[in-house]
């Protein structure tokens, strides 16, 4: 019964209700022709896409420039993490968007080209292949993309979403920092964004969190980014006020402790006591912290 | 068992403190990453589990077998914090494209367990005890 049942799991079901009642906010056709071409070298497919994207948003790279990067040899591939690790190697933001057929024609409406990683043969002999979905055509029932050597693919919805089941419905998108893709959900751009902390500039990772922030105002990580990266910067009065905002927004250990050690920075010092008191006494996983923190402003 | 836990517990207290103590010496401000590490943990699994529900895919499969999205999420809602994480962490494992066929085990199981009086998920089992 549960072997038939995983075997009934591969059916296309998106497509069916898809073009039976398609968005109505969406355009019936929609091609990104302006999204550059890299015919891929042998088994390079996540070299070329990578380097599609990339330069769809004005960051001009050659796949051979991303190889070091996100190409494993022995494995003739590209893997999923190290596909997002290079767009941000590159200073642009990486992020997932939801598995739906939907959430990838919403975005190329939008003007992003999407990265997928589809699996070409079957679930026991797979081959996988990333590709960049640049458009759709309703009525004809096929997605246009940039894969391998073929500039520009035809693909029906069916087919497409078979190869992309396969491939567990994994897509991002690429985009400057301080812009999102408009599918993204709360969760998967905070880890975009933390993540591209990690590699950017803090500068460009300041205007990568403004931008979410103005999204998703009740953020607590997104407005903690914010208030590191204002200091990575030198800008202590600004981090001082949004830790601050964000102390007071969610009376948090960590925000009261961040507010802390930088109001003393400034030379506020009763100020800088009342926040560590207040981030000691809220406790919880940055206890020592926020102790240590204390224990310098009383010094 | 109970001293393989013990001695996971053992090393977990370890690798904590070890942590905590090279946070201390090396940064004063609490960095973003580990800001969202405990924003992730605290984001319920239950929330995860809801948002494969609202799969396509997932509701298509629970669709075919008569089972309703909204008895699916209040069968969610009545698990603990721990056994939402377990099972999602059981469903994350699985591998890609399995994600279905493990939601419905789940799913399966529960009906074995209405139907033995452990659980009471769907209205049209009757218990045999």
């Amino acid at each position: 019964m549960l072997a038939l049942l995983a075997a009934l799991a591969g059916c296309a079901v998106q497509t069916p209700r898809l073009l039976g009642a398609p968005p109505a906010d969406l355009p019936l056709r929609v091609e990104l022709t302006a999204t550059p071409f890299f015919p891929q070298e042998e088994y390079q497919c996540g070299p070329a896409a990578l380097a599609t994207a990339l330069s769809a948003i004005g960051l001009p790279t050659r796949p051979e420039a991303l190889v070091d990067r996100v190409f494993l040899p022995g494995r003739q591939g590209s893997l999923q993490i190290e596909m997002l690790a290079g767009a941000r190697g590159r200073g642009a933001v990486a992020t997932r968007i939801p598995g739906t057929l939907e959430a990838v024609m919403r975005e190329t409406h939008e003007g992003n080209p999407v990265v997928v990683l589809q699996n070409l043969g079957l679930s026991w002999a797979p081959s996988w292949h990333y590709a960049v979905v640049i458009g759709y055509d309703l009525d004809a029932g096929h997605f246009v993309l940039r894969s391998g050597p073929m500039e520009r693919q035809e693909l029906p919805f069916s087919t497409f979403e078979h190869t992309w089941d396969r491939g567990g419905h994994w897509a991002f998108v690429i985009t400057p920092p301080g812009a999102l893709p408009a599918t993204a959900s709360e969760t998967e751009a905070t880890q975009a964004l933390v993540a591209f902390e990690h590699n950017a500039p803090s500068h460009a990772a300041a205007r990568a969190y403004q931008g979410a922030l103005a999204r998703w105002p009740d953020n607590l990580t997104l407005a903690m980014g914010l208030g590191n990266t204002l200091y990575a910067q030198g800008d202590k009065s600004n981090a001082a006020g949004v830790f601050r905002d964000a102390a007071q927004r969610h009376d948090d250990a960590a925000a009261y402790n961040n507010l802390a050690m930088v109001l003393l920075e400034l030379g506020r010092r009763d100020e800088a006591r009342h926040a560590a008191e207040r981030a000691v006494s809220l406790g919880g996983p940055f206890q020592a912290q926020a102790a240590d923190t204390l224990r310098r402003v009383n010094e | 068992m109970t001293l393989f836990k013990r001695l996971f517990s053992v090393l977990l207290a370890v690798c904590f403190a070890n942590g905590v103590m090279i946070q201390t010496a090396q940064a004063a401000l609490v960095s973003t990453e580990q800001v969202a590490r405990v924003a992730a943990t605290d984001a319920s699994a239950h929330q995860r589990l809801n948002d494969m529900l609202a799969r396509a895919d997932v509701q298509a499969e629970l669709e075919r077998l008569g089972l309703s999205p909204d008895l699916a999420k209040e069968r969610i809602a009545a698990l603990t914090d721990s056994e939402a994480a377990a099972l999602a962490q059981q469903i994350d494992s699985a591998p890609a494209g399995g994600i279905i066929g493990a939601i419905l085990l789940v799913f399966f199981v529960l009906l074995v367990t209405d139907i033995l009086g452990f659980t009471k998920v769907f209205p049209f089992t009757r218990s045999v005890r």
